[in-house]
């Protein structure tokens, strides 16, 4: 009987969910900017993961005849000031770059988001989670990466963790939120009656109906994960040479500007484009999950 | 008003004790045994231990820390491993140029955010609409050093109008040409932003009773954008500028360093490279320590700005 509730309850609302999700994604391809910046980033994911076989030179190799070398039809991005060609740096670079937003906002959205079903599920826990959760807030993101690579030195290890650490107190907040709301529906309380247990209760009934709100969220935020990785990458804290990462790329490139401006200037862009991407999408999943905000 | 401000300072407690604790820790990791670099590498197993006591070394970890928020409280942060200053005095050289350039950015940042904002909203739909918000995506999508690169590389150089290395003085001391382009450079970041939440908040507000209102009492059209829709729709645009001080702030780190602005976040990011574990702790310290107090001043704010919340 119990099981057989379980089944039924979830289930019902998460097919109620595919059929609103095909909705919306009709609906994002509708939108012109959304297509064209879902269209970019996919590329740009495909090009980072297929970098050894597009790269086409090696991305360590130098070369010191053609060091600084402007963009040229060998070398469409030019070369950096040890002769290594930028257009493999930064296919190699955005793999890393890539991979460090990912990892914060895929490992602080399951931290913080399990952080904030439990404190809307576990009432007593509530001001304890919450309280954590204010100290964190407490850390401006490129703080707690400093502090990190302090401590742990400097290294891509660090990044992630600060950009972890920056999403998990944001991810949490948004959870709560969301499973609260969850917590009040009908379902939940007729899933306690027949005697479902805690776990299942959290995972199949909470969790499933809370995961697409946390989505847009982290969806909205990789942009700002991103550039605050960068950034991170840009002071120093981030990867160390000669492993390629855009910020740290854009960074070497500054001793440089005058001479040869195109060895930061095409990192930066790099990170540019894929920030920029990244934003319109996640505003365009917003506007059509919250039609309040759309005007 | 009293009440709130003391339940507020209340609230940050726990996050002030976590940031001296972070710091605490940033002590900790460093990587030789403070006893035995004093000692010598020749010094008795006893002599080590003997400094070990001296220094406090050898209590256990809590009482270390209270120890060490005492000295804190006193003002004593340590000795630079690297200049060997006192760390306290490092960062009251710092502090200043820090605040300056924060303070410039908002300055140039906040009435362009609420001019292009409330003319977006306006002209909802037009075409300076649509470029606003443009210019506002694309801002809110630019690493801050990108941009600093851009002006470096050609107000800077290429056209030779701004100095773009260092401080030459505070800014009534001929200082003001050295603080454009640090300035411009952070401001930026909070442009876009503002923007956006400024044109919200606007065509929120002018959709409102009391804005039809003030049109049907047949005030000038400028008066009812100024006086009715703006001053209400600067409620959620301080908030955010509030919560953009974390990014400030962060940025602050980033641009104090491409442009060797002599402020705490140059001098954070120099400690951390060289390994000065006392200067990066002072300065990660007044850094958090900044951002706790830029917030308690939002909230405080907030309510000034908006007395229903008080009444919640």
């Amino acid at each position: 009987m119990s099981a057989n509730a379980a089944a039924v309850t979830p289930a019902a609302t998460v097919q109620g969910g595919l059929s609103k999700r095909e909705g919306v994604l009709a609906r994002l391809a509708r939108d012109r900017v959304a297509l064209v910046a879902a269209i970019l980033l996919t590329a740009i994911v495909l090009a980072a993961i297929a970098a050894p076989l597009l790269a086409p030179y090696d991305p360590y190799f130098t070369d010191l005849s053609i060091a600084m070398q402007p963009p040229s039809a060998e070398h469409w991005f030019g070369a950096d000031n040890t002769g290594r060609d930028i257009l493999s740096r930064i296919l190699y670079g955005t793999r890393n770059t890539l991979l460090m937003g990912l990892a914060g906002v895929l490992i602080g959205g399951a931290v913080g988001g399990t952080m904030g079903i439990l404190a809307a599920f576990y009432r007593p826990l509530d001001p304890y989670i919450m309280r954590l959760v204010d100290i964190m807030l407490a850390f401006p993101a490129i703080l707690i990466g400093l502090a990190v690579a302090a401590i742990v030195g400097a290294g891509l290890g660090a990044v992630i963790l600060a950009l972890v650490v920056s999403t998990v107190p944001d991810v949490a907040r948004v959870a709560r939120g969301s499973a609260i709301g969850v917590m009040g529906q009908e379902f939940m309380e007729a899933g306690r009656a027949v005697g479902v247990s805690n776990r299942a209760l959290i995972w199949r009934y909470l969790t499933l109906n809370c995961i697409s709100t946390i989505s847009v969220f982290l969806t909205l935020r990789f942009g700002q994960v991103i550039l605050v990785g960068s950034a991170l990458g840009f002071l120093g804290m981030g990867a160390q040479p000669p492993t390629a990462e855009l910020g740290m790329m854009a960074a070497q490139g500054r001793d440089f500007l005058f001479m040869a401006p195109h060895i930061s200037t095409i990192p930066s862009l790099a990170i540019f484009v894929i920030v920029l991407a990244a934003n319109l999408l996640g505003d365009a999943v917003r506007d059509v999950l919250d039609p309040r905000l759309q005007q | 008003m009293g009440p709130l401000i003391v339940r507020r300072l209340l609230i940050s407690l726990p996050a002030l004790v976590g940031v001296l604790f972070l710091c605490f820790c940033l002590l900790q990791v460093v990587p030789n045994d403070p006893a035995l670099i004093i000692a010598g590498p020749d010094a008795k197993a006893e002599t080590v231990a003997a400094i070990r006591e001296e220094l406090g070394l050898d209590r256990p970890i809590p009482v270390q820390f209270i120890e060490y928020i005492g000295r804190v409280a006193r003002g004593d942060l340590g000795r630079s491993i690297i200049s060997n200053k006192q760390v306290s005095e490092e960062l009251a050289d710092t502090v200043g140029p820090t605040v300056e350039l924060m303070l410039g950015a908002m300055l140039l940042a906040v009435p362009i955010g609420l001019l292009l904002g409330t003319l977006a909203a306006v002209r909802r739909g037009r075409l300076i609409d649509r470029v606003i918000m443009a210019i506002s995506v694309a801002g809110v999508s630019m690493p801050v050093f990108f941009i600093g690169l851009i002006l470096i590389q050609y107000v800077g150089y290429h056209w030779d109008m701004l100095p773009f290395t260092g401080r030459t003085g505070p800014v009534w001391g001929g200082g003001l040409s050295s603080l454009i382009l640090p300035a411009l450079t952070l401001g930026s970041v909070l442009i876009g932003p503002i923007a956006r939440i400024t044109r919200t908040a606007v065509l929120e507000v002018l959709g409102a009773d009391f804005v039809r209102t003030a049109r049907a009492k047949g005030l000038r059209e400028s008066v009812v954008i100024v006086d009715h829709a703006l001053r209400n729709a600067l409620i959620p645009v301080v908030t955010l500028i509030g919560l953009q001080a974390a990014f400030l702030l962060g940025g602050a780190v980033v641009t104090e360093t491409m442009f060797s602005w002599p402020g705490v976040g140059r001098l954070a990011v120099g400690a951390i490279v060289s390994s000065d574990f006392p200067t990066a702790q002072g300065a990660i310290m007044i850094l958090a320590i900044a951002f706790l107090m830029i917030n308690l001043i939002v909230d405080v704010l907030y309510v000034y700005l908006d007395p229903r919340v008080q009444k919640s």
